[in-house]
């Protein structure tokens, strides 16, 4: 083996090692545990210091909008509920019944205080059962 | 119209297997008749994806709500324009778009290659008709657009608010015209493959397809970007969403693609790794498909999902599967005609820069797929977010814009020292100083500093270029203007890759200020109040509701003043469409945007009282430098047109030999 081909070796291993520490670093870093509602409180205690995101249907009838920007609502998973407060930006999509993504922490006070709130944005709707009927048809 | 519709997709599923068939049955026995048949197939099988497409557009036109597609997606207050591209808001619709841009490709393929390269193109069409006979097969027999639903709809569900946006209209046009362009320079690949024809023919006939395909898909991405900034209403442009991230890897590794053909075109090296990389951005754009259609991983942009998840699966498997095993088979006859001899040469740059290039697009793979690898080694789902993306990306971002600068400058195989000071020396200082410059003004963000330094080195470099090329051809007598047309004119592809360098300088220069400099801040004001963000001040005057035919508005009107002086009014606002129930979204926030090359202002109604008290809260952002982003895209896109336009000269060299490592070597230590 010559001394170019080391060299060259060599340096696609510093790249690849930079590669993995990056990787693994930022999956250290970033990583969110994503749960269901019931996940979430099966997880009670150990799940209160961590982030998580916990995806759910908005209950209905739960959504209270403050003029200055918070937010309360409840998801669930059909068996489980728990509260959500939030405050920031809220997305169009964001409605009664829609699929809800929050992402930040439980509390024993089972408020869940989140810093993201995403809603699932259907880019269409195909179903036949919204449509109506024509009238004469 | 639809009977005519079902039944062109049934013939040209037909045909696009006659084609296939044909098209190897004539490469495999030599045979013209066969061949002649196949090119014929393939014009056939665009003739009735046309009829397919112009029916199915009839039907929207028209609102036969007789149509699922129609009526899941048009309403019959939609506007002409909106209906038309409700041809692609849907799946079904899309795929239709999707077979029929293949068949467009695959007929210019055929056109723009008769009579060439004999043995390699009946393969290239084979490839190309099987890709079709997947996507027809799809719209003939699992999801066809034209389903009838079992009573005709009284009206229909509309088109999704959000998506009744001009970006919105054509960034899927866009972003298929890139992704189904990826199916021609693997056909040739494919083509190479199966005709044993590995020499750099299938590269030198793809390169033109293989930049049309990459501009497209960058041109997506960045169309896709403004769309989100402009009618998401959360202050960005870019989420690291799995969506996103779909349309990213092709383009990535595409980069990389584009890139390292030069080395086999003009030193025969990297052959193997040609061929891979090609297969890989294929497998990508598939697989993004695949990812977005399947619902497999949960996005905020969840499109709507059916069963063809599993189609696209099979699909993804063959592909990878056949083009390895003929990998394998070939291996021999793709022998590297030359070595790498230094670190410090073109070949390497070349080297580093594709490694890169896979190594980003391997994390952003590996990010999006993380909550399912998790889930299936450990039965937890946990997914990674920006943080991460951003993590890994920017480092690899920088360095890459650091080849930037030098791949195109560095001499072939050993870089002199008298090379390296004389091609890099103003840049380097120039790069330099620009950061010192910033640090005193008081710039104390590293990323910033260190970008900003690398494209002013990057911008240095394509600026000598540029500057050597004018003066030696005004020195002969030629004025400056005409100098450095004729230059760019006479060597296309070298200038129009500096163009393309500079857009993506003024890109990186967008992204690297909007996202280090954002600042932003909430507010809730009474009528007559005033919030301020950076050196802006915003008076909230009024706050107004009207309706129209579509939709009950909310506006707020904000006197904006900067330091003091009044320069306009903005209004955001908050819009209910009408047909509440009948339709998914009904809510559309409109952004108020005052948009300059120095910063964006970016305004949000995020409520408002219903009771008309006069009180609303607002979020504000200036974004910096937002512009420099699109205005990137725009140079980007000229540089990619210098690069593919037609050149005279060129066509009478394609037959030539390719440039001997002799004389390219002394071309770019002659700079």
């Amino acid at each position: 083996m010559t001394r170019g081909r080391i060299k060259f070796i060599l340096a696609i291993g510093v790249i690849a090692l930079t590669l993995s520490y990056l990787v693994y670093g930022g999956v250290k870093e970033a990583k969110v545990y994503y749960l269901t509602v019931e996940e979430l409180k099966e997880r009670v205690p150990f799940v209160y210091k961590e982030k998580v995101r916990v995806s759910g249907k908005v209950v209905p009838g739960t959504i209270r909008k403050d003029i200055d920007g918070s937010l309360e609502f409840q998801i669930t998973d059909g068996k489980q509920t728990i509260d959500v407060q939030y405050r920031g930006i809220i997305p169009d999509v964001f409605r009664d019944g829609v699929e809800a993504i929050v992402e930040g922490l439980y509390t024993p006070e089972n408020v869940f205080n989140a810093n993201v709130l995403l809603a699932k944005c259907p880019t269409k709707y195909e179903s036949a059962d919204s449509l109506k009927k024509g009238e004469n048809t | 119209m639809v009977e005519t519709g079902t039944i062109s997709i049934f013939l040209a599923f037909i045909i696009s297997l006659y084609t296939l068939i044909a098209s190897l049955v004539g490469g495999k026995t030599r045979n013209r008749e066969f061949i002649k048949s196949a090119e014929n197939g393939a014009l056939a099988v665009f003739f009735l994806l046309t009829v397919a497409s112009a029916s199915l557009i009839h039907a929207l036109l028209t609102r036969d709500f007789s149509l699922k597609f129609v009526a899941s997606n048009t309403s019959r207050d939609l506007s002409t324009i909106y209906t038309i591209t409700a041809l692609w808001a849907g799946q079904a619709g899309s795929l239709l778009l999707w077979s029929w841009m293949l068949s467009i490709y695959t007929v210019l393929v055929v056109l723009f290659n008769r009579g060439k390269s004999r043995e390699l193109m009946p393969y290239v069409i084979g490839t190309l008709a099987a890709v079709l006979c997947f996507f027809i097969y799809l719209i003939a027999f699992v999801e066809s657009p034209f389903e009838r639903l079992p009573f005709v709809a009284a009206d229909g569900n509309g088109l999704n608010p959000i998506l009744q946006n001009p970006y919105m209209a054509i960034h899927p046009l866009a972003l298929y015209a890139g992704y189904v362009g990826v199916t021609v320079p693997f056909a040739f690949a494919i083509g190479a493959l199966l005709s044993g024809r590995l020499g750099d023919e299938w590269i030198r006939s793809s390169r033109r397809w293989t930049l049309f395909c990459w501009t497209f898909l960058g041109i997506g991405l960045l169309l896709g970007a403004r769309w989100a900034y402009l009618e998401l209403g959360w202050g960005g442009y870019w989420a690291w969403d799995p969506v996103e991230n779909a349309a990213f890897m092709p383009f990535l590794v595409g980069t990389a693609f584009l890139h390292s053909v030069m080395i086999q075109e003009k030193k025969g090296m990297l052959k193997k790794w040609n061929m891979a990389l090609i297969v890989l951005t294929f497998f990508l754009a598939i697989f993004g498909t695949f990812i977005t259609r399947s619902g497999i991983i949960s996005s905020v942009h969840s499109f709507a999902q059916s069963n063809i998840g599993p189609y696209f699966l099979g699909f993804i498997g063959f592909i990878l599967l056949f083009s390895f095993g003929m990998f394998i088979l070939r291996l021999d006859d793709m022998k590297s005609e030359n070595h790498f001899d230094s670190l410090l040469s073109r070949e390497s740059a070349f080297l580093f820069n594709n490694l890169i290039f896979l190594g980003a697009a391997f994390s952003v793979f590996l990010g999006t797929i993380f909550p399912i690898l998790t889930e299936a080694i450990r039965g937890e789902k946990i997914l990674v977010g920006p943080p991460y993306f951003n993590r890994v990306n920017v480092p690899m971002g920088l360095i890459l814009i650091l080849l930037m600068g030098v791949g195109p400058l560095i001499s072939w195989r050993r870089a002199s020292k008298r090379n390296l000071i004389s091609n890099f020396m103003y840049p380097t200082v120039f790069g330099f100083l620009t950061a010192i410059l910033l640090f005193s003004l008081g710039m104390r963000e590293t990323v910033a500093l260190v970008s900003f330094g690398l494209c002013a080195f990057v911008t240095a470099t394509v600026f000598i270029e540029f500057y050597r090329g004018v003066r030696v051809r005004s020195g002969r007598g030629e004025r400056y203007v005409i100098a450095l047309f004729r230059l760019i004119s006479r060597n296309r592809r070298r200038y129009g890759g500096y163009i393309v360098h500079l857009g993506v300088v003024l890109i990186v220069i967008g992204i690297t200020a909007s996202s280090v400099f954002v600042t932003q801040k909430e507010a809730t004001l009474r009528k007559g109040e005033t919030m301020s963000v950076g050196k802006y001040s915003l008076r909230f005057d009024d706050l107004r509701q009207y309706t129209t035919d579509a939709k009950n508005a909310t506006a707020a009107k904000l006197t904006v003043y900067n330091g003091g002086k009044e320069i306009g009014v903005m209004v955001p606002e908050k819009n209910i469409y009408k047909y509440e129930g009948n339709r998914e979204i009904n809510q559309e926030t409109e952004v108020a945007l005052r948009s300059t090359f120095k910063d964006d202002l970016y305004v949000i109604l995020a409520n408002s009282d219903g009771n008309g008290k006069g009180t609303a809260s607002f979020r504000a952002i200036i974004n910096p430098m937002v512009s420099w982003i699109w205005a990137g895209g725009v140079v980007l896109l000229l540089g990619a047109i210098v690069t593919m336009w037609p050149n005279p000269k060129e066509i009478r060299e394609e037959s030539a030999v390719r440039y001997t490592v002799g004389i390219s070597k002394e071309s770019s230590v002659s700079g």
